[in-house]
């Protein structure tokens, strides 16, 4: 089980930066939509006064 | 002509004010001898390289520079002068005359600092004279004018003092290396020609920073 | 929306290939890499390392142009978009500095040897620290702008020296310094084509990871300052 890890140990390494990789987009996604609603919410708010 | 006479005449003002009280040069003085006494206590009866040599030449230039050039706008914060100095002149006459007194301060501590090196440094023999004399004009140019553009930007912001060789070293820095280099070609006595590169580095680094600093300081002066 | 989904093809084909592909002698399939003498495996770091490198300047010039156009006309969202540019730019700078020091131990044998190019950005991180603590120490805001602004200004004109002219001319160990008889083989375009398309795809998705930061990072900062501005009343 060692010796077969250690031999695909590059694809480890890739799949552990596709992991980090998609943690970071949805993190950045999820503040997209966060300012998105801000956003339109003060819109909304500098109409009304 | 009229512009030039009247940055000449800021800068006896400042000439004047300085050489009555003499609080900055005499400081000024005592600190270059400190430096090179600390460098000369820490080498002790080791040999140095003459590489070592030029580096640590143009390090106590820059900590000079950077314990004395600020005074040129800091003073005038502290005693409450600059309002007054914005209505009399204009920007490009306040920094003319400033650049002015900086510069003649930078040749003035450098002369002395080279006199020093070549008395106790060794290794400090110059081969190419007229090499070393051009990269002393051009780099002590620089040197005033990266100087007096950063003081007075510092001059506004707190933390005067810690904040200036933070925010120059990476500025000088550009112009110290090439400098660096050049006194170390003097030292070996390469020719001029062979040195055309890193002349042309630090001239170019003087005209760029001479054409930036009057344009921006127009920013930096007005309230 | 759409460059959000093509960003997140970009990276991930780019990690799963920049990462995966196998570096062979003679590369015979559209999936395999040629094998550089000196390098091997570790060559692909360049599919990350010059992106990081180059988006520091990109960063770095945004906040040029946005410091010159707050100095001409003094509106504040010019002044937060290059404060957000200085930041990434930074991160950037940061990123670029350390993963060239790992390319460095493996492929020199220590993590740090001044070499220029190494020297040049740990200056440029020096430059812009300073930005940061000139920032810091002053408080009124429209000089605080202002003095930054003539700061950005003049660190910029330092950062063509430190990245394209000083590890050019001056003798070291990375490619592209004055030993190598090439400018280094992202300017030469001498690398392999299958290794030429990984990275400038490379380079695109980093680049639209970088707008897209920037992107949030402003707005976030002024949504903040309007939400204080309305509570305070």
């Amino acid at each position: 089980m060692l010796q077969f890890l250690t031999d695909k140990a590059i694809y480890i390494v890739m799949i552990i930066v596709l992991i980090v990789w998609i943690g970071i987009f949805f993190y950045l996604l999820t503040m997209d939509r966060r300012i998105k609603i801000i956003e339109k919410e003060l819109k909304g708010d500098n109409y009304e006064e | 002509m009229k512009m030039f006479s009247r940055a000449y005449n800021l800068f006896i003002k400042d000439l004047r004010s300085e050489l009555r009280t003499r609080y900055a040069i005499n400081a000024l003085i005592m600190f270059i001898l400190v430096a090179i006494s600390v460098i000369l206590f820490s080498i002790g009866n080791e040999k140095i390289p003459p590489q070592l040599t030029a580096g640590l030449y143009w390090v106590v230039i820059f900590f000079s520079a950077m314990s004395g050039l600020s005074r040129a706008f800091v003073s005038e914060e502290e005693k409450g002068t600059t309002l007054t100095l914005q209505l009399v002149a204009n920007a490009d006459i306040v920094f003319s005359g400033k650049l002015l007194f900086n510069l003649s301060l930078t040749f003035f501590i450098n002369l002395i600092i080279t006199f020093l090196y070549a008395a106790f440094f060794e290794d400090f023999v110059i081969n190419n004279f007229s090499l070393f004399l051009i990269t002393f004009f051009f780099g002590n140019i620089g040197l005033a004018i990266s100087s007096t553009i950063i003081a007075s930007i510092i001059a506004k912001a707190g933390a005067k003092g810690t904040l200036y060789p933070v925010l120059s070293f990476p500025i000088l820095l550009p112009l110290i290396l090439t400098c660096v280099q050049l006194t170390i070609f003097c030292f070996d006595g390469i020719n001029i020609e062979n040195s055309v590169y890193e002349l042309a580095i630090v001239i170019s680094y003087d005209i760029v920073m001479i054409t930036i600093s009057y344009l921006l300081f127009d920013f930096i002066w007005k309230e | 929306m759409i460059w959000k989904i093509l960003l997140f093809v970009l990276m991930t084909f780019v990690s799963i290939a920049g990462i995966s592909f196998p570096i062979v002698e003679k590369p015979s399939n559209w999936y395999e890499f040629p094998l550089i003498p000196g390098l091997g495996e570790n060559a692909k770091i360049i599919f990350f390392h010059v992106p990081t490198a180059w988006l520091t300047v990109v960063a770095f010039f945004m906040s040029f142009i946005f410091s010159i156009k707050y100095l001409k006309q003094k509106n504040h969202e010019y002044d937060v978009k290059a404060y957000v540019a200085n930041q990434l730019g930074i991160i950037f700078c940061i990123l670029a500095t350390l993963t060239g020091a790992i390319w460095a131990k493996f492929a020199w044998g220590a993590f740090w040897s001044w070499d220029p190019r190494q020297t040049s950005i740990f200056a440029l991180l020096l430059i812009y620290g300073a930005w940061f603590a000139l920032r810091s120490s002053i408080d009124s805001d429209e000089k605080r702008a202002t003095l930054s602004s003539v700061y950005s200004i003049i660190a910029f004109f330092t950062v063509p020296f430190f990245i394209f002219i000083m590890p050019r001319i001056m003798t070291g160990l990375h490619p592209g310094s004055a030993d190598d008889d090439n400018l280094g083989p992202v300017i030469n375009f001498k690398m392999n084509e299958n290794m030429q398309l990984i990275f400038f795809l490379s380079l695109t998705a980093f680049s639209l990871l970088y707008f897209w930061m920037w992107n949030l990072g402003y707005k976030s900062i002024l949504i903040k300052e309007k939400l204080i501005k309305k509570f305070e009343r």
